[in-house]
């Protein structure tokens, strides 16, 4: 049984704003509840407090400014990401991560900025928001700030929100020219947890195929969603070819830090990393235009390629 | 749940022995510890909160040493309960001290938790998280002590929310990038 607690529904962001900065550390957002409501019902969770934002419409949209940058409210649905013909068309890699998470019905409740907020190591949108270099807008009644995606997680279920900010909106820059992104989780079930998942974006140079920038996501293989910098390394200023990408997936294999749980040992998601790394980054590369890839027989398109197991 | 793992002090195994069983020591060094009391010579008293994310939890629970080989070999059983009722627990504690050269030594710990109640329905990937952590700042906190530096005892809840953001409001913008940079 869930604890009792109040129930609160403003309209409005102000009214949110000033009720969470009146409840404090007793206070707790839902905003969908696919995670807290879990916690609350096992009563890890009691918070006296709760402050339901969903009905908030100004925090739910999807937006492409005429620069080409996406503005994502924080309370649009994984379902309206993952079914936005525009995502689908400039923003590839968010509506194909979206389609593998959980099953349609949490997709159809649960937040974008819900899942953000509750920071759980496995979840997938925080390494592809890493990869593609998005920022938070993050307000309170003392002001606004923003943040990048990559520090917002400190660590597991925790993350740089203060008990009376809100995240409103998820700001992804336009990817530049001869970019490509891919994002793949290795689960045993179609939509569950990830073992590891990697997410992965190329730039390749306008003249020649070198590998003008690069960023490097892993998930669930540390307390929160990592950058692969050492990685990213060795592939920056080259022209990535197989074994380039093979010793990427090594390092990056090198630089995360799983635990072993009942789902798989330390040592099989670090494998994972090696595997995944290699799989996306070709994927990437095809993705941002480079012409030709020896013995690559990987179409850019059809859901075959996206999910790992495949 | 099977929870093992080591770490490398330096000074002599005797000296280890000794500081690592004295409940002042267990109280400075346990992530979260409130409470550690020697009841009779054999059996401690404990009180630990610790938190993850959200989610903040106190234990209650006694361990008492079943079997002490000096310096080298020990073995506990311990039982206990979350203090609000989400589950209860009971574990095997296994610790071996190993010699290193130069004065080192490698203590070795390997605990089997069974957890029952809504706490078990957290999935092990959470608590063996969980595990990890404490058992890092155990060592570290034990390796300061016992060079001789003043451990003031952990929490066991991170800095919250509010005071992040307090020293985050403090901060000129560039200076955020660096405030978060992992390692």
């Amino acid at each position: 049984m869930i604890k009792d607690f109040e129930y609160s529904a403003p309209g409005t962001l102000d009214e949110a704003l000033s009720l969470i900065s009146q409840y404090g550390e007793d206070g707790k957002i839902i905003a969908g509840g696919q995670s807290l409501l879990l916690l609350m019902r096992r009563k890890l969770v009691a918070p006296r407090y709760l402050v339901d934002i969903k009905g908030i419409s100004s925090l739910d949209y999807i937006n492409i400014s005429e620069n080409g940058d996406l503005n994502i409210g924080a309370l649009t649905t994984h379902r309206a990401i993952e079914t936005s013909r525009e995502i689908q068309q400039k923003f590839r890699i968010l509506s194909e991560m979206e389609e593998n998470i959980a099953a349609v019905e949490n997709r159809n409740w649960g937040s974008i900025g819900g899942n953000l907020c509750h920071a759980d190591p496995v979840g997938d949108p925080s390494p592809v928001l890493v990869a593609l270099n998005a920022r938070l807008e993050i307000v309170s009644v003392r002001g606004e700030r923003t943040v990048a995606v990559e520090d917002f997680a400190r660590d597991r279920f925790y993350v740089n929100l203060a008990h009376d900010e809100i995240l409103t909106e998820i700001q992804v820059p336009c990817p530049a020219p001869r970019t490509g992104s891919k994002y793949t989780k290795f689960s045993i079930l179609e939509g569950s947890f990830a073992l590891a998942s990697v997410a992965m974006s190329v730039t390749l140079n306008a003249k020649s195929d070198i590998c003008d920038d690069v960023r490097i996501a892993l998930g669930a293989v540390n307390s929160t969603a990592m950058r692969a910098r050492e990685a990213e390394e060795v592939l920056i200023g080259k022209e990535i070819t197989d074994e380039l990408l093979e010793k990427a997936g090594e390092v990056a294999s090198g630089e995360a830090d799983p635990i072993g749980d009942m789902r798989a040992s330390a040592a099989y998601r670090k494998e994972l990393v090696k595997v995944l790394v290699k799989r996306v980054g070709k994927e990437a590369l095809l993705r941002a235009g480079k012409d030709s890839w020896e013995g690559s027989s990987a179409k850019s398109d059809g859901k075959v390629a996206l999910l790992g197991r495949r | 749940m099977l929870i093992e793992g080591k770490f490398t002090l330096k000074a002599p195994i005797q000296q280890t022995w000794d500081f690592l069983l004295k409940p002042e020591t267990l109280a400075a060094c346990v992530p979260g510890a409130e409470k550690v009391e020697l009841v009779d010579d054999r059996t401690f008293d404990c009180l630990v909160a610790a938190s993850v994310g959200a989610i903040k939890v106190k234990f209650q629970f006694s361990v008492i040493l079943t079997e002490i080989d000096p310096p080298s070999h020990l073995k506990a059983e311990g039982s206990g309960e979350e203090v609000n009722k989400r589950g209860t627990f009971t574990m095997q504690l296994t610790v071996d001290l190993k010699e290193l050269p130069e004065e080192n030594v490698e203590v070795y710990y390997r605990t089997d938790v069974n957890i029952v109640g809504n706490l078990a329905t957290f999935g092990d990937r959470i608590m063996k998280a969980k595990a990890r952590q404490v058992g890092v700042e155990f060592a570290d906190a034990l390796s300061r002590k016992l060079s001789g530096e003043e451990v003031v005892p952990s929490t066991g809840l991170k800095m919250g929310a509010g005071e992040v953001a307090a020293s985050i409001a403090a901060l000129p913008a560039e200076k955020l990038k660096n405030v978060f940079k992992r390692k």
